[in-house]
C-alpha cells in the first residue's frame, strides 16, 4: 500500500499584479488586478514505503509547492493528498508527528541556542523516549560528526555544519516520511557525501521513505531508484532512472586503449564517430539506435590492436538537460 | 490525565526554551531596564506638573493618579507584546512554513511562549522597577491579599484577551504579507487605550465608551485599577466577568480567523 498518494493535485496562487512605483502600489490596493498562477497542475503519483524518490524539475516547476502541500503547510486548490492515510492539511498536527522536513534554505533550529538545546527541545516536542533519544544522538553524532557542534549556537555555524545539524534535527524522532527540499544546496563535496551516506543509512535501517528535491544530479544518482520529473506543474516523467537513461541516452562512448601507436585509416560502422584519436587511445561515440556496443567494439578490434576498452554510461546531467529543454514534451506530442 | 501530562511536558519545554532565548541577549535587558526607569521619571514629573495648579483631574487626586501611573508603567512593559510583528515576520519571511511542520498547536505554543516570557519579565524587570518606584517615588501597594489575588487573575485574563486580539489581528498578515504597518497601527491605538499613559477613568465619557469597545484596557487598565483601588474590591468580580466574556469571544474569533487565514498562506520564496 502506498505511503503517499497524490491524486489530481492542483495549486493555484492568486497574485495581485502591482505596477511599479508608489502609484502602482496604491492602485493595487484599491483596484487589485489579480492573475492566477498555476503552480501545480493536476498532479498524480504515489510512493511506496521505503522508497527514495527524486523529485526534480527546473526552478519554478512546482517542486516546493508540491512539498508544501505534502507536508500540510499549504492547502491544495484541487485534488487530494494522503500521507499515511491522512490529509496533511486538515490533520496537520497528527501528520507532523510522522514526518520530517528539511528546507535547504531555511532552518528549523533555534538561531541563538546551542545545537544540543535545539535538539533537546525537538526531542521533547516529538516525545522521543529519553533512552532512545540518547541512543540516536550518539549515533547521529558519529555519522554526521556533530560532537564539536553540539555546544555551538546555530548562528555561528557554517552552511555545511548547519545542514548536518538540520538533518539530525529532522530525523531525531524517526519519521516515517522525510521530505528533503534541496538538502545539499551550496555544500562542498565532502559534506554532500556525508549527507548522502546518512540518508542512505536511515533509509536502509528504518525503511524511511524519502522525497528529495534537488538540482544536484549526484544526489539523484547516489540515492534514488526512481525519479519524478515535473515541468510547469505537471508530471512529465515518473519511473526508474535506468529507463530514462535508456530512452534519452541515445549516444554512448567507448574508450579504447590500443597497443600500437598508429591508428590511422579506421573504418567505423554506421552511426559511429571518432571523438578523439590520440596515441594509444581512441574515443568513439555511437548512436544506440543504429548500432550496438558489440558491433563497434568488434569492428575496432579487427582493425586495431586493442588492449582494453571501457563503455561509459550515459551521464544523467546531459539527459536531464535534454528533458528540461523539451525533449520529453516533443516525444509525447509525437 | 495521561494526555494532560503529555501536553505539560511538550509545552513546558517550549516555555523553558522561550526564557532561554530571552537570556541569550543579556545586554538588551539592561538597556530595557534603564529605558523603563527613564520613562518612570518622565511620567512622574509630567503628572506632577499637571497637578501643580489643581487639586483634582476628572475627580482623581494627585496621589491616586501618581500611584496609578507608577503601577501602569511597571506593568506596561510586560503587556507591550510584539506578537503582530513576530507572527507577521514569520509569515513574511516564510519561517511560518517550518512552524507548520511541528506537531503542536500553533496558537497554544505561542501563548505558552509569550506567557512564560512575560512572567520572566515580571521577575526580571517589574521587580527592580517596583523597587525604584517605591524608594524614589513613594509607590504604595495594597496589603489586602484579596486585591492581589484579583489583580493577578485580572492581569492574566487581560493578557489572554490581548493575545487573542493580537493573534487575530496578526492573521491579517496572511493577506497583506506585511506586518510593520499593522504593528504600528496597533501600537499607537493600544498605547492610548490600554491606560498606560493615563487612567482610562479620566477620559471624557464618550471616549471611555469607545475604549470599552477596544480590548486594550482589559490588559492594563483593568488589573492596574484593581491594584490601585480605583476599582473597589467589591467591583473586581464584575471586572473579571467582563474580561471572561472578552476572552471567550476573542478566543473563538481568533481560532476561527486563523483557520480561515492560514488556508490563504502563501509561503514566500523557495
Amino acid at each position: 500500500m502506498p505511503i503517499i498518494e497524490v491524486d489530481d493535485l492542483s495549486k493555484v496562487f492568486r497574485l495581485n499584479q502591482k505596477e511599479p512605483g508608489l502609484r502602482g502600489a496604491f492602485k493595487a490596493l484599491f483596484k487589485p488586478n489579480y492573475t492566477d498562477k498555476v503552480a501545480v497542475d493536476h498532479l498524480s503519483f504515489s510512493v511506496d514505503p521505503g522508497e527514495i524518490v527524486g523529485y526534480i524539475g527546473v526552478n519554478g516547476a512546482g517542486k516546493s509547492t508540491t512539498i508544501k502541500m505534502l507536508t500540510g503547510i499549504l492547502a491544495p486548490s484541487g485534488g487530494a493528498v494522503r500521507v499515511l492515510g491522512r490529509d496533511p492539511h486538515s490533520q496537520r498536527v497528527a501528520n507532523a508527528r510522522d514526518i520530517g522536513v528539511v528546507f535547504g534554505q531555511r532552518t528549523q533550529l533555534w538561531w541563538d541556542l546551542a545545537l544540543i538545546e535545539s535538539l533537546n527541545l525537538i526531542a521533547k516536542i516529538y516525545e522521543v523516549e529519553p533512552a532512545r533519544y540518547k541512543q540516536l544522538l550518539d549515533q547521529f553524532s558519529e555519522t554526521l560528526e556533530l560532537d564539536e557542534l553540539l555546544k555551538v549556537p546555530v548562528r555561528q555555524m557554517s552552511l555545511g555544519q548547519k545542514m548536518r545539524a538540520e538533518l539530525a534535527a529532522t530525523l531525531i524522532h524517526e519519521p516515517k516520511v522525510v521530505y528533503l527540499d534541496e538538502p545539499t544546496i551550496g555544500l562542498d563535496v565532502m559534506v554532500k557525501e556525508r549527507i548522502r551516506e546518512f540518508i542512505k543509512q536511515q533509509n536502509r535501517e528504518k525503511q524511511t521513505t524519502v522525497i528529495l528535491t534537488t538540482h544536484d544530479l549526484g544526489d539523484i544518482e547516489e540515492l534514488c531508484q526512481r525519479v519524478i520529473i515535473i515541468d510547469a506543474g505537471k508530471v512529465i516523467y515518473d519511473g526508474p532512472i535506468s529507463t530514462i537513461k535508456d530512452r534519452f541516452g541515445k549516444y554512448r562512448t567507448i574508450t579504447f586503449e590500443t597497443g600500437s601507436a598508429s591508428t590511422a585509416g579506421l573504418a567505423l560502422p554506421d552511426g559511429t564517430e571518432l571523438v578523439a584519436n590520440e596515441p594509444r587511445k581512441l574515443v568513439v561515440r555511437f548512436d544506440r539506435t543504429r548500432t550496438t556496443a558489440s558491433q563497434v567494439a568488434g569492428a575496432l578490434m579487427e582493425q586495431a590492436d586493442v588492449v582494453d576498452f571501457s563503455l561509459a554510461e550515459p551521464d544523467l546531467e546531459s539527459i536531464i538537460k535534454q528533458i528540461y529543454s523539451g525533449a520529453l514534451r516533443e516525444e509525447v506530442a509525437v | 490525565m495521561r494526555s494532560l501530562r503529555r501536553y505539560w511536558r511538550v509545552y513546558s519545554a517550549f516555555a523553558a526554551n522561550a526564557v532561554k532565548l530571552m537570556m541569550a541577549y543579556s545586554v538588551w535587558f539592561w538597556v530595557e531596564l534603564l529605558g523603563q526607569i527613564f520613562m518612570l521619571i518622565i511620567f512622574v514629573y509630567f503628572w506632577k506638573a499637571v497637578y501643580a495648579n489643581t487639586e483634582t483631574v476628572s475627580g482623581m487626586r494627585a496621589a491616586e493618579t501618581l500611584n496609578y501611573i507608577l503601577i501602569a508603567q511597571i506593568v506596561a512593559p510586560l503587556v507591550r507584546w510584539s506578537l503582530i510583528l513576530d507572527i507577521g515576520g514569520a509569515i513574511r519571511q516564510g519561517t511560518v512554513a517550518i512552524e507548520f511542520t511541528r506537531p503542536v498547536d500553533f496558537q497554544a505554543r505561542w501563548y505558552v511562549e509569550w506567557t512564560s516570557q512575560m512572567l520572566f519579565q515580571a521577575i526580571r524587570l517589574a521587580l527592580p522597577l517596583g523597587a525604584v518606584a517605591m524608594i524614589c517615588f513613594g509607590l504604595r501597594l495594597p496589603a489586602d491579599p484579596a486585591v492581589w489575588g484579583y489583580f493577578i487573575v485580572s492581569f492574566l485574563l487581560g493578557n489572554a484577551v490581548l493575545f487573542c486580539f493580537d493573534w487575530a489581528f496578526a492573521c491579517l498578515a496572511f493577506y497583506t504579507t506585511e506586518a510593520w504597518g499593522l504593528h504600528i497601527l496597533r501600537e499607537g491605538v493600544a498605547a492610548f487605550f490600554s491606560g498606560a499613559l493615563l487612567p482610562l477613568q479620566m477620559l471624557p465619557g464618550w471616549l471611555q465608551k469607545g475604549a470599552a469597545f477596544l480590548p486594550f484596557g482589559q490588559a492594563l487598565n483593568a488589573p492596574v485599577s484593581i491594584l490601585t483601588g480605583i476599582t473597589p474590591v467589591s467591583q473586581a468580580p464584575a471586572v473579571i466577568g467582563t474580561q471572561l466574556i472578552w476572552l471567550v469571544g476573542l478566543f473563538l474569533f481568533s481560532r476561527f480567523f486563523f483557520g480561515v487565514a492560514s488556508r490563504k498562506v502563501t509561503v514566500q520564496g523557495g
